[in-house]
């Protein structure tokens, strides 16, 4: 399985993505990317957490403590407004992008 | 999104956010949740979880990077999250923390003790106005300092110096005086003190007024002030006791004021008497009876003054060569010079309780790196399951820095204890009783102190932790544990606490061994059953000498005839017991010459039978008689080291020589007596010369018994005061003393110095011993498997046992070598608190390194013991 690496800024948008289908645990936001993307996109911990605690920093995502189906205690993140108009903007920007880079392959 | 709710939410990304345990919850259970996918996928155990910690990358990276997006805004909960791990994991190691805190709390404790010492005696302000001007004067003669300044010199500096704000003097000695009239007759301390001294110390009266300038010239009224506690006792606090009279020594003196409590200098005082010029002790330049306390004027330096007093100084020698040809006055600024005596001795006590605190970190580095090599795989568990190295070494950090505090809490406990030990123990009250108090700079040096040690041996383990290589450490387990270097570190931490631990034994020995010199000085007279005791005539009502001999010689009379009691003497100033009184003595043709001012001898008035109570052997001539009187000639004998310095081997009997009385002309008496040499004034000093007249010719007012007893001398005491009583009910019997106590008590300050440092010497040696004990002991369990193997390839056990031996006595030999360096510079400074005793005394070198010695074996035999009790087959099962 050869995962690609993701583009500077890109993990942040997948996050939120994924996010916004409802409140995940950091486990299960790397499984989603990982099965969304058909694991070509392989989302490395080491950066997915990090990740994780910046954007919470950033008032994107807010964490809380739950418990998961066994029991354990898990921590839930979950987006926020301010995570929500980011994703917005992150989503056009990326759009306005890829179409640029599209455009140049296409020719 | 509001400013206030940035802010806010700065805060919370500041202070409350998931401490670090929270966050290896949750990248645990991620870890655990790949793991369990990757067995669902069907890898065998160990193959899941190799892919999920490949996946997921070295924990401790991703933990680093999840703390780097905080950095700095984690420092502080990491802080107290580190001090919450350590808190938990300490009481389970409860038998380390405890010698660790016990260990250095008496380390820091005795530390922070002499520093409160220091406190309050060396940095605290004196009690008088504006202190830092005041400096006190003594007298220099060639440039050495001396003591007191005679009144007449007083009087001229006094006068002459344009620089003081005020020049004042006292007598620094014990001056007493009798009140009789108010209750039953006391003997008062009673300094005299110029016009003007409590002006210049800016001592104010409470109720009166000061001396005025006339009371202090010749024929001024008989005039006292009166200390505040004697107030209180004797007149109940009475304000109308100012403009009446008390009758002291016979002679009616009229009280003028009254001072504050506290007001003091130099000795305590009931009441102050004005120095009159010319009279009052103050008779002659040759008189040395003051130390002068002066005001240095608004803004003018020391030297300046130094300079003044100079002149003055060559001025006076040119006017009176004879008495002041080399003489001159030392200004000193006050404080310094009342801690000129305490300094080197608190030094000493300082750099002692530094070496035992080096002494007890080195112990307690010692345990930290026994207990972090045993911790060394528990370590390296965590550190596999995602504890990060560096987080490892600050919870050790942490953990350590807690044990610190533990024992600056201990040691601040133990340190205001010892403070108030070590002030009762040492002489220190010149300036009236120290009140012990934890101040603020106890506290702060305990917190230096605890830092510190933390520095000292918190840190290396930490760093060890931090280097080390937790795969090759869980796999090598605790057997090779030990690493060679770590052993070398071990080793040379218990060489430096021997080394260390000698250096104080060498110096409490030196000092022990001049004490035990001392106790050994012969003082010349017999000081067991001689019980001492002070009769001292109101000068007012025996004016008449013949009086004053009939009542002493009835005295003694009546004294002798108690039960219980051998022989009475009587004598002006007892040997050791009263200082003082030494004037010169020359052959009369010696006069005038150079070199007269050389031979001062102490001069003592005598009745009969003298030398013979104090058991003064009589080596030729006799003894004064009581016909020796103002009708006959004068006599006088001398001691035998007097007489070989003036007749050489000729006889001296028969001989006249002169004595310096303060006249125009000596006063010469007739030889008719040689005696054997005490010792005057103090053991140290040793045997002085010293003459004896006949109080028959020469009759002061106050006189000491010396009373020879036989067995129990209980109601002795009574018995006297009553026969005293029976022939004066004025004339109190005071200071009542044994001789041997007054002896004791003479040499207690050296004793009480070293008893310090022998207990600080004392608690050195017990830590080396443990830190050796606890080297070897871990030594041999570490090695338990190999002596195992020894023992069963047929090592016999006395090899087994010596070989641990040797190698702790050969560091306890390493130690001791590296001691006699140190020693000999420890001892240079100790040098001039030795009596009889060299540096280099090789009896107490010699003593140390057997003792040390001994006490070492003992630290080593029992984990040797141990060693050669090792069972090969048990130490094959623990492995």
């Amino acid at each position: 399985m050869a995962g690609s690496d993701l583009l500077q800024g890109s993990l942040d948008l997948l996050v939120l993505k994924t996010l916004q289908a409802g409140p995940l645990h950091g486990w299960a936001v790397s499984k989603r990317i990982q099965l969304l993307t058909r694991d070509v996109l392989e989302v490395n911990q080491g950066s997915l957490y990090p990740a994780l605690y910046r954007m919470r920093d950033r008032g994107l995502i807010a964490s809380k403590w739950g418990t998961s189906d066994e029991g354990r205690r898990i921590k839930i993140y979950q987006l926020t407004a301010k995570g929500r108009k980011a994703l917005e903007t992150e989503r056009r920007s990326w759009r306005r992008f890829s179409g640029a880079v599209e455009a140049i392959l296409a020719t | 999104m509001g400013f206030a709710t940035r802010i806010w939410r700065k805060l919370c990304v500041w202070f409350v956010r998931e401490n670090e345990t929270e966050i290896d919850d949750e990248l645990r259970f991620h870890l655990e949740r790949e793991i369990e996918e990757n067995r669902r996928r069907g890898f065998s155990e160990r193959e899941a979880r190799r892919r999920a910690l490949m996946a997921f990358g070295r924990v401790e990276n991703v933990k680093d990077e999840v703390r780097d997006v905080r950095k700095i805004a984690r420092f502080l909960g990491d802080m107290v999250q580190d001090a919450k791990l350590a808190l938990r994991s300490l009481p389970k190691q409860r038998g380390f923390v405890l010698a660790v805190i016990l260990t250095l709390g008496i380390g820091i404790g005795g530390n922070v003790a002499m520093f409160g010492v220091l406190d309050v005696s060396l940095f605290r302000s004196l009690p008088y106005e504006q202190p830092d001007n005041l400096v006190l004067g003594r007298v220099t003669y060639e440039g050495q300092v001396g003591n007191t300044v005679s009144g007449p010199d007083f009087f001229d500096y006094r006068d002459q110096a344009q620089s003081m704000a005020g020049l004042a003097a006292i007598t620094p000695f014990s001056v007493q005086a009798t009140v009789t009239g108010v209750g039953t007759p006391e003997r008062v301390s009673a300094p005299l003190v110029s016009v003007g001294f409590f002006e210049t110390l800016g001592i104010q009266p409470i109720v009166g007024r000061h001396f005025a300038a006339d009371e202090g010239e010749p024929g001024g009224p008989d005039v006292v002030i009166l200390a505040h506690a004697y107030w209180q006792r004797s007149f109940g606090g009475d304000r109308d006791v100012v403009g009446n009279a008390i009758v002291m020594d016979g002679t009616p003196h009229v009280v003028v004021g009254i001072m504050p409590a506290g007001a003091r200098f130099l000795t305590d005082a009931d009441v102050w008497r004005p120095i009159r010029r010319g009279v009052d002790w103050a008779e002659a330049r040759q008189f040395h009876n003051f130390v002068i306390v002066g005001r240095l004027g608004p803004g003018v330096p020391l030297a300046a003054a130094q300079s003044e007093a100079d002149l003055i100084s060559h001025q006076l020698a040119d006017a009176f060569p004879e008495s002041n040809r080399d003489k001159g006055l030392r200004l000193t600024l006050l404080h310094e010079a009342l801690n000129e005596g305490v300094r080197s001795t608190l030094g000493l006590l300082l750099a002692a309780v530094g070496l035992l605190l080096v002494v007890a970190c080195a112990n307690v580095a010692g345990l930290l790196l026994v207990r972090g090599k045993a911790r060394q795989s528990e370590m390296a568990v965590r550190s596999v399951m995602g504890a990060g190295r560096g987080r490892l070494a600050r919870q050790l950090l942490a953990e350590n820095g807690l044990l610190a505090i533990g024992a600056a809490v201990f040691g601040i406990v133990l340190a205001a204890w010892l403070q108030r030990g070590i002030l009762a123990f040492l002489p220190m009250d010149s300036l009236g009783p120290i009140e012990a108090r934890l101040s603020p700079g106890m506290l702060g040096s305990a917190l230096m102190l605890t830092l510190l040690t933390v520095c000292l041996f918190g840190v290396a383990p930490a760093i060890r932790i931090a280097r080390s290589e937790p795969a090759t450490d869980l796999k090598s387990g605790m057997r090779i544990a030990g690493s060679r270097r770590g052993a070398r570190v071990q080793s040379s931490i218990v060489v430096v606490q021997v080394a260390f631990t000698s250096v104080l034994l060498v110096v409490s020995g030196l000092l022990l061994r001049s004490f035990g010199q001392l106790q050994g000085v012969d003082p010349g007279f017999e000081a067991e059953g001689l019980l001492t005791a002070e009769v001292a005539l109101p000068a007012g009502e025996y004016g008449d000498v013949t009086r004053r001999a009939q009542i002493f010689s009835q005295l003694q009379e009546r004294a002798a005839a108690l039960p219980g009691v051998v022989d009475v003497g009587l004598i002006n100033r007892l040997p050791i017991r009263d200082d003082g009184g030494n004037v010169r003595v020359a052959r009369p043709d010696e006069w005038g010459a150079d070199g007269v001012f050389e031979r001062l001898a102490y001069q003592r008035m005598v009745l009969p039978g003298y030398f013979e109570a104090m058991e003064i052997p009589l080596l030729s001539g006799r003894d004064v008689a009581l016909t020796d009187d103002r009708g006959t000639s004068p006599v006088m004998l001398i001691s035998a080291a007097l007489a070989r310095d003036l007749f050489a081997d000729a006889n001296p009997l028969g001989r006249t020589l002169g004595v310096d009385v303060g006249d125009e002309e000596p006063w010469t008496a007739e030889v008719v007596g040689v005696v054997g040499d005490v010792v005057p004034s103090s053991l140290v000093s040793g045997t002085d010369y010293s003459m004896y007249f006949s109080y028959g010719q020469r009759s002061p007012s106050s006189m000491r018994l010396a009373v020879r007893t036989r067995g129990e001398s209980a109601g002795l005491v009574a018995a006297l005061r009553s026969e005293l009583g029976s022939l004066d009910p004025n004339v109190p019997l005071t200071g009542v003393t044994m001789m041997q106590d007054v002896v004791t008590s003479s040499i207690a300050d050296r004793r009480s110095v070293m008893t310090v440092l022998i207990a600080f010497a004392g608690v050195a040696l017990l830590l080396s011993a443990v830190g050796l004990y606890g080297l070897l002991a871990y030594d041999v369990s570490k090695r338990a498997h190999e002596i195992g193997v020894r023992v069963a390839l047929g090592a016999s056990l006395t090899r087994v046992a010596s070989g641990i031996l040797r190698r702790g006595l050969g560091l306890v030999c390493l130690g001791l070598v590296l001691a006699i360096p140190l020693s000999l510079v420890a001892g240079r400074f100790v040098q001039e608190m030795l009596f009889a005793v060299g540096v280099t005394d090789p009896l107490t070198f010699a003593g140390v390194a057997v003792f040390l010695g001994t006490v070492a074996t003992l630290a080593c035999s029992l984990p040797a013991w141990r060693a050669a009790r090792i069972d090969p087959m048990e130490a094959f099962r623990a492995e």
